[in-house]
């Protein structure tokens, strides 16, 4: 079973993109006892070694991205409130009247809007956009805001973690799951040399893979990612995409990349053999870090395999630990087929 | 950024009150509570309604003032359960449809069941059309397991923790209105010693989100010869006219309204005026949208007056009022009782 005392401490972990040093810390603790080379790039790339039983005929990468989505204060008003930017794709009905947390101070903040009842009837069926909402700290001028907060701090989402009857629910399932899963490979004995990237600003357009595939050069890569599930009451068919409970996720297409066809039959295959609950999305949707390793140098032949996700980019996501256990196993069998090829 | 040592025990009663429990109609699930804060110093009683009512002071007098703060919550009610164990809810008073898509829920069911209300993801949706029909709770069980665990009528809540905001300010669902229900401990714990001029009943009101039931109830049973009644009132913020609201921190809001007692208004301001306590005021032309609407009109008629404690995002799970704010009106209502209320003629 995964260590899911780390997936929570990953996933509470406060980590938006440009500013994963509290996430970067926790996983280089936790993979140093482990990991034969490690080191930390320009961008803020963890980039690991691990050595194996043999030395692959090609190079294969792993990799998870740190980031998570949340918010960067713009500006701090007159009366002391903040205004605040999105960091990577987070909903306007997302934000509206949740917890955040502020700045290196961690401090308590709630996003705020005018009150229920005097919207107009038209403004009562509509979420706010998030340009127009507010967080309020307390503060009662920017003087008193400006000694706890500048702009430029990042701004998360302050919400619960909970993990019971088999499903999880937290903020940045979205890819702390995955950062979990490079973990416990890097914890067990491997059968061939691998490289590991824990990578950083995915959210904002998939810049620290981008970096770190060109930095460690591989023939092939396996990213793991968390991916969204749309299969909620008013979706149906193949507009759900992919099940909660429905097996890991692996795609053959999504919008940034189009994946190595005989990887994608080599993870299906390992699915069928070992009887490891398989999914595709039914859709061509999302992108992750694929997007830019594939591209990467002279090209890299790549798979994802993710775990399937409802409310992906919100202040409280939900995955079942059964998918998640299917990734983990998925992920170690292809990688290594992969690696024996 | 610490809360002063002043405002500690104001946070504990809000810690004790701000529950996930007593959503409108299920105010005895309070009970337990009101009777640990005020059991030793005031008789506890229950009504047909729901209401919880604690009295104390003088029983020979012809004067009774009530003090009224409802204690019902809104929340949600669960409707239906799919074949994929997706709770279908309503919403039980005024939620702010706005704050439900993501948020995480508890359900009240034979244990307590976390969920998210579901959003329909970006790529099917651009922004979801918030309405009190679609309003799905997502557990992550299967339809069996939430059968076993919740039913049809259960009620189910936003979850929000308790957070310190600068300034001796708080967050927590609920506030609207169990800290007007903390102002009345407050009030009655610092009268507990007192030698009282009157006899006070201090009314923690049922199923005031869903249309002020216990407050009419409970005056018509309690006839009392005047009444102050707490809520919640907007907190000055963006969007909110300054005519509507009073800042935060500004002490607390008198109501001047045409339904009201001028005797009890006035009476309150010259208290809060000697006492050089701040307070701020707000006019409405007509009924106040509190429970004085109800029990100012109860039987022959009752001497009613309003405070409102000042609230930003009301009806929504982060609701943030000022503690201090609490402290000025709890100790502001002592007066009032201890003198007798407005007509001590």
């Amino acid at each position: 079973m995964l260590d899911y005392e780390l997936l929570q401490k990953l996933c509470t972990s406060c980590g938006i993109s440009g500013d994963e040093g509290e996430v970067r810390e926790l996983i280089l603790n936790e993979i140093k006892p482990f990991a034969d080379e490690i080191t930390v790039d320009a961008s803020g790339n963890i980039i690991a070694f691990k050595k194996g039983r043999r030395t692959p005929a090609k190079k294969l990468l792993i990799s998870a991205h740190m980031d998570e989505v949340g918010f960067i204060v713009t500006y701090i008003t007159s009366d002391g409130c903040l205004k605040f930017d999105c960091v990577g794709g987070v909903n306007d009905s997302a934000a509206f009247s949740k917890n955040v947390k502020v700045g290196p101070k961690k401090l308590h903040g709630v996003v705020c809007a005018k009150p229920v009842h005097l919207l107009t009837a038209d403004e009562k069926k509509k979420s706010p956009k998030i340009k127009d909402l507010l967080i309020d700290i307390g503060a009662e001028s920017r003087e008193e805001a400006e000694k706890y907060v500048s702009p430029g701090d990042s701004i998360v989402f302050d919400s619960l973690y909970e993990n019971r009857y088999g499903r999880v629910i937290s903020k940045a399932i979205d890819d702390r799951f995955g950062c979990l899963v490079l973990i416990e490979l890097i914890r067990s004995e491997l059968e061939y040399d691998t490289w590991f990237s824990f990578v950083v600003q995915e959210e904002i357009g998939l810049r620290g893979a981008k970096c770190a595939a060109f930095s460690v050069a591989p023939d092939n890569a396996i990213v793991i990612e968390a991916t969204t599930a749309a299969d909620v009451p008013y979706s149906e068919n193949e507009d759900r995409v992919c099940l909660v409970g429905g097996g890991a996720v692996v795609t053959f297409m999504d919008r940034a990349t189009i994946y190595d066809k005989e990887f994608y039959r080599i993870a299906k295959e390992c699915a069928e053999q070992e009887g490891i609950k398989f999914q595709t999305k039914t859709k061509i949707a999302g992108g992750n870090d694929a997007g830019a390793i594939h591209s990467s140098r002279g090209g890299v032949r790549t798979l994802a395999i993710s775990v399937p996700c409802r409310y992906l980019h919100a202040s409280g996501s939900l995955a079942s630990t059964d998918d998640m256990e299917a990734v983990f196993r998925l992920a170690r069998s292809a990688a290594a087929r992969i690696q024996g090829m | 950024m610490k809360i002063i040592p002043e405002n500690l025990y104001m946070r504990s009663l809000l810690e004790k009150l701000c529950t996930d429990s007593g959503v409108s109609g299920c105010e005895y699930e309070m009970l337990p509570v009101i009777n640990d804060l005020l059991g030793n110093i005031a008789q506890i009683s229950t009504d047909s309604s729901g209401n919880i009512i604690a009295s104390m002071g003088t029983e020979n007098t012809n004067k009774h003032i009530i003090i009224d703060a409802h204690i019902d919550r809104i929340g949600l009610a669960v409707t239906c359960i799919n074949e994929q164990g997706f709770v279908k809810a309503e919403p039980v008073g005024g939620i702010d449809l706005r704050s439900l898509p993501g948020s995480a829920v508890k359900i009240h069911g034979s244990k307590e069941l976390t969920g998210i209300i579901c959003t329909m993801p970006p790529h099917l949706s651009d922004g979801d059309e918030l309405s009190r029909d679609k309003i799905w709770i997502d557990t992550g069980l299967p339809a069996g397991k939430v059968r076993e665990i919740v039913s049809l009528g259960d009620t189910a809540v936003l979850c929000s923790e308790f957070r310190e905001l600068l300034g001796n300010k708080v967050s927590v669902s609920a506030l609207d209105n169990r800290s007007g229900c903390a102002i009345l401990v407050r009030c009655a714990r610092l009268l507990a010693e007192e030698k009282l001029p009157c006899r006070v009943s201090f009314v923690f009101s049922s199923q005031e989100e869903t249309g002020e039931l216990g407050a009419g109830t409970a005056a018509f049973s309690l006839e009392p010869d005047e009444a102050v009644v707490i809520d919640v009132g907007f907190a000055a913020q963006d969007g909110v006219p300054p005519e509507k609201s009073g800042k935060l921190g500004c002490g607390g809001i008198i109501c001047i309204s045409p339904v009201l007692s001028k005797q009890v208004t006035q009476k309150l301001m010259d208290i809060a005026s000697c006492l050089e306590m701040k307070y701020d005021f707000e006019v409405c032309g007509g009924a106040t949208g509190t429970n004085a609407d109800r029990i100012a009109c109860s039987r022959k008629g009752v001497k009613t007056g309003v405070i409102s404690l000042p609230s930003k995002n009301m009806h929504t799970p982060t609701e943030v009022v000022s503690l201090e704010d609490m402290e000025n009106l709890a100790a502001l209502l002592k007066i009032y009782i201890m003198e007798g209320g407005a007509d001590n003629a």
